[in-house]
C-alpha cells in the first residue's frame, strides 16, 4: 500500500487509540464516583454536616471532621504559604546561579518525592516531642507546611519563570530597584501561577492521612477543636476510620464522607482554575 | 514636516535665489549694453561667484539628499532635475560675464546702430522674458508655464541665424570697426545661448514635474 | 580649579575650559573593553557624544552595538559573566564607579527596546509607574506629568479617553510610543533606543522617526538600528561598528557620502553584513 495510505491509516489508528484511552479513564471515574453516590448520597443531610462522631452510625456526623480540616488548611496555609512563595522569589529572583544553587534546586525537587510518611516521622520527633507541641493542630499544621513546602517552591518559581524578561528589564530600565520590579510587576504577573501552585498544594495538604496519623491526630474527636493546640481529627481520617468498620451503616458514611470531601477537592480546583484564567485574560503576553 | 521635506524646501529655496541671481545677471548686461555703464558691468563680474557658490552648494546639498533620504518618484526627479538646472543657471551665469568682461574690455559706449541691426535689446528683453517665466514655473512647479518658453526661444534663434549676414552687412559699410562688429557677433552667439539654457532649464522642469523627457525630442508637447 | 583659554579664530571665538568639556560631551567612553566570560565583546571603544545630538550606532548582527548602548546604562549588570574595563563616562563622571546610584542612573538615562514591552497595566499606571517608585506620591502631580509624557511622546491625542483600559489593547506602535512616554515621565536627558523600530510597520516606523525628530531638542538619543535607511534618516552622527570594534565615527552626511575607512564604505553600499 503507498506511503500516504499507511499515514493516513495510522494517523487514524492512533485516533482511536487515544479516545479509548480516554474514555477508558473517564469510564473509570464514572464508576468510581457514581458507586460512591450510589453508596452514600442519601446520607448526607443537615445532622450529617453538623454531629460529632458516636458510637452510632445513624448519629454519627462528620463535624469534628471537617472543622478539623479547616483549621489544618488555614494553620497550614498561614505557615507554608509565605514561607513557599518567598522562598520560591529569593531562589529564582536573587539566587546566583553557581553549583550551590544548583543542588538546593536538586534538593527541593526531590523532597517533593519523598513519601509523605517520612514527613509524618519527622514531625512527630521535631514538632511533637522537641518542640512539645503534642498532638495537636499546631504539630499537624507544622507537618504539612514542611510536606507542601517543596510543591510551593517549585509552582512559584515556575509561575515567576514564566514572566518574560522583557519585564524586568522595561522596569530595571526604569530605575526601578530589584524588589521593587518584584513587588510591582513580578509578582502580579505572576500571581495567577503562584495562586494555583497555592491552592493545589491546599489541595495535596487536605488529602494527606499517613503523616497525620503519625504525629497522632485521633480518629475519634468528640469536640470540636478551638484553639491550635487542640487535639484534632480530619475528613480522610474519619473515613478511614469508618470504612474500617464492620457494620455497613459505618461504611454509608464513610461513602458520604468521601463525597464530601471529593466535592471540597473539586470546588478547591475549580478555584484555582478559574482564578488562574481570570489572571490569564488581565495579562495577556 | 519629515527631514527630507525640509531639506527639498531649502533645496528649491536656493534654487530660486540661484535663478534670481541669474535673471538679475541678463538684466545688468542688458543695462550695461545698452547704456554703456560699465560700473554696471563691473558689478555682474562680481556676481559671477556668488552663482558659482551658490552651483557648489547645490551639488553639495543633493549628493546629501541622495545619500541621506533616498528619494523616490517626484522627490527624485526633483532632486535630478536641481543638479542639471543649477549646471544651466551656472552657464548662462558665465555667459553673463563673458559680455560684460567685454563691455568692459571695449571701454566705449556701443553704437547704437550696431546693437538695432542685430536685434541685441530684443534678445535681452526675450531672454530676460524667458527667465522670469521660467522663474515662476519653478516656483509653482508649473510645467505648462515652462513650456511657454519654447516658442520664445524660436525668436533669440532667428535673431542668431540672421547674424552673420548682419555682420557682414556692417562689416562692408565700415571696414575699420570689423573687430569691433565681429566682437559683438559672439555676443548674439552668447545671447542665443542662454536661449537654450533656458530651453534646456524647461525641459528639466516638464520631467521634475510630468516625468516626461523633451530632452532630445523635436515635439515639446 | 577650571582651566579657561580662549583664542580668537578666523574671528570666531573657542571657549575651552574643563567645564565647557563637561558640558559638550554628554557621554564618553574611553578605551572600553567589555567581556562575556572569555569572550572579548568590545574592543577599545573611544567615542564622546554631544548634548542634544541623535546618534546612530549600525553594524552587522553580533558586533557588538546592542552590547555597547547597554553598557551605557548599566543594563549588563544582570549578566552574571559580563565585566567592562575603561571608563564610561555621563557628564563627567565614571558610572561604573562602586558608590554610583544605578537606579538613579536608569532616571537619567532612558531606555525603549526593540520589541514594545509595556507593563500588563493601564495606559495611565504604564508611564505613571516610573514616578510612582521614585518616590511621588501627589496624584495631581503624577496626572499633569502623564500627560505631558504622553503628549511629548505623539500619543495624547490617541488615548485620553482611554487611560484606565489595558496597554495591551493598543496597536504595536502605539504601545511602542507608549514605551517611549513612560521613559520621558521620569525625565531623563538621555534616550537609549535599541532598534525601536524593527518590530513595527512602516507607518509606525514613520512615526517614531518623526518623534525622535522633536525629541533631539531635549534630549540626547543614541539609536541602535540594523536598517542603515533609518540611520541616515533620523541620525546626525553615526556609529560603525564591526566585530566589537568601532570602526568610524563622524557625521551622517559625512559618512553616507564619503566614509574614510573602505569597511564601513562596503559595509552601507550592502557589500557584506
Amino acid at each position: 500500500m503507498s506511503n500516504l495510505k499507511r499515514n493516513r491509516r495510522i494517523d487514524k489508528a492512533f485516533k482511536l487509540v487515544g479516545i479509548a484511552c480516554t474514555l477508558f479513564g473517564l469510564l473509570m471515574l464514572v464508576i468510581f464516583i457514581g458507586n460512591i453516590l450510589v453508596d452514600g448520597l442519601q446520607r448526607i443531610d443537615w445532622d450529617f454536616l453538623t454531629n460529632l462522631p458516636s458510637r452510632k452510625a445513624e448519629k454519627s456526623g462528620i463535624l469534628t471532621a471537617w472543622t478539623g480540616t479547616a483549621w489544618i488548611l488555614a494553620l497550614t496555609a498561614m505557615i507554608a504559604i509565605p514561607l513557599g512563595v518567598a522562598a520560591g522569589i529569593y531562589l529564582e529572583e536573587y539566587g546566583k546561579k553557581n553549583r550551590i544553587t544548583a543542588m538546593v534546586e536538586v534538593n527541593i525537587a526531590n523532597l517533593a518525592g519523598v513519601p509523605s510518611i517520612i514527613y509524618g516521622l519527622l514531625g512527630l520527633e521535631v514538632f511533637g516531642r522537641l518542640m512539645n507541641l503534642g498532638a495537636s493542630l499546631l504539630a499537624g499544621a507544622f507537618t504539612l507546611a514542611i510536606l507542601i513546602l517543596p510543591i510551593l517552591i517549585v509552582a512559584t518559581r515556575e509561575a515567576l519563570k514564566a514572566v518574560p524578561n522583557s519585564l524586568r528589564e522595561a522596569s530595571y530600565a526604569i530605575g526601578a530597584t530589584k524588589w521593587q520590579t518584584i513587588w510591582h510587576q513580578i509578582l502580579p504577573a505572576a500571581g495567577g501561577g503562584i495562586l494555583t501552585g497555592v491552592i493545589l498544594s491546599m489541595s495535596r495538604a487536605m488529602g494527606e492521612t499517613a503523616p497525620l496519623i503519625v504525629i497522632g491526630a485521633l480518629a475519634y474527636v468528640p469536640f470540636v477543636p478551638k484553639s491550635p493546640m487542640d487535639e484534632f481529627t480530619v475528613l480522610p481520617m474519619q473515613i478511614f476510620n469508618w470504612v474500617s468498620r464492620p457494620q455497613h451503616e459505618f461504611l454509608v458514611n464513610g461513602a458520604a464522607a468521601i463525597i464530601i470531601l471529593l466535592l471540597i477537592t473539586f470546588i478547591m480546583n475549580g478555584i484555582a482554575v478559574y482564578l488562574r484564567n481570570k489572571w490569564q485574560k488581565k495579562i495577556m503576553w | 514636516m519629515s527631514n527630507l521635506e525640509i531639506e527639498l524646501q531649502a533645496l528649491k529655496e536656493n534654487l530660486l535665489e540661484m535663478m534670481e541671481l541669474v535673471s538679475k545677471q541678463i538684466a545688468l548686461c542688458s543695462e550695461a549694453t545698452i547704456t554703456g555703464d560699465l560700473a554696471i558691468a563691473k558689478q555682474v563680474v562680481e556676481n559671477e561667484s556668488r552663482v558659482n557658490a551658490l552651483e557648489l552648494t547645490m551639488d553639495k546639498d543633493c549628493e546629501n539628499i541622495l545619500a541621506l533620504h533616498n528619494p523616490v518618484a517626484t522627490d527624485l526627479r526633483f532632486v535630478l532635475a536641481v543638479l542639471n538646472i543649477t549646471s544651466d543657471l551656472e552657464r548662462i551665469g558665465d555667459n553673463a560675464k563673458s559680455i560684460a568682461a567685454f563691455l568692459i574690455k571695449n571701454s566705449k559706449k556701443l553704437d547704437k546702430n550696431y546693437i538695432d541691426k542685430y536685434g541685441i535689446a530684443e534678445m535681452y528683453e526675450t531672454s530676460i522674458s524667458m527667465l522670469t517665466c521660467l522663474s515662476e514655473a519653478l516656483k509653482k512647479d508649473d510645467a505648462e508655464l515652462a513650456r511657454k518658453i519654447f516658442k520664445e526661444d524660436k525668436v533669440l534663434n532667428k535673431k542668431n541665424k540672421n547674424g552673420p549676414k548682419v555682420a557682414v552687412a556692417l562689416v562692408e559699410a565700415d571696414p575699420k570697426q570689423a573687430k569691433l562688429i565681429v566682437r559683438l557677433l559672439a555676443v548674439v552667439n552668447k545671447l542665443e545661448r542662454v536661449g537654450d539654457l533656458a530651453t534646456n532649464i524647461a525641459e528639466e522642469v516638464v520631467f521634475h514635474v510630468e516625468a516626461k523627457v523633451l530632452k532630445h525630442n523635436k515635439d515639446k508637447s | 580649579m577650571v582651566l579657561q583659554c580662549t583664542f580668537a579664530i578666523s574671528g570666531r571665538k573657542k571657549l575651552c575650559g574643563k567645564t565647557e568639556q563637561k558640558v559638550m560631551k554628554h557621554i564618553e567612553a574611553i578605551d572600553v573593553n567589555a567581556y562575556y566570560g572569555d569572550n572579548h565583546v568590545l574592543k577599545n571603544i573611544d567615542i564622546a557624544i554631544k548634548e542634544n545630538t541623535v546618534t546612530a550606532f549600525i553594524g552587522p548582527s553580533g558586533c557588538g552595538k546592542s552590547t555597547f548602548l547597554r553598557t551605557l546604562n548599566r543594563m549588563n549588570d544582570y549578566i552574571d559573566v559580563f565585566h567592562l574595563e575603561g571608563k564610561v563616562l555621563v557628564e563627567g563622571n565614571d558610572i561604573y564607579k562602586k558608590k554610583v546610584n544605578v537606579e538613579e542612573l536608569r532616571q537619567k538615562i532612558g531606555m525603549v527596546f526593540q520589541k514594545p514591552n509595556p507593563f500588563p497595566k493601564t495606559i495611565f499606571e504604564n508611564v505613571a509607574y516610573g514616578l510612582r517608585i521614585h518616590g511621588e506620591k501627589d496624584k495631581k502631580k503624577i496626572e499633569e506629568v502623564v500627560e505631558q509624557s504622553l503628549v511629548k511622546a505623539a500619543l495624547w491625542n490617541e488615548v485620553k479617553d482611554k487611560l484606565k483600559k489595558s496597554a495591551f489593547g493598543l496597536s504595536g506602535g502605539q504601545q511602542q510610543r507608549l514605551c517611549i512616554a513612560r521613559t520621558l515621565a521620569v525625565e531623563p536627558s538621555i534616550i537609549l533606543m535599541d532598534e525601536p523600530a524593527s518590530a513595527l510597520d512602516p507607518i509606525s516606523t514613520a512615526k517614531i522617526e518623526e518623534l525622535i525628530n522633536e525629541l533631539k531638542q531635549n534630549y540626547t538619543i543614541i539609536i541602535v538600528t540594523h536598517n542603515m535607511q533609518q540611520a541616515s534618516r533620523v541620525s546626525d552622527r553615526t556609529a560603525f561598528f564591526y566585530m566589537g570594534e568601532l570602526v568610524e565615527f563622524g557625521k551622517t552626511a559625512d559618512i553616507f557620502t564619503n566614509p574614510t575607512k573602505k569597511q564601513t564604505e562596503n559595509y552601507i553600499s550592502g557589500r557584506f553584513g
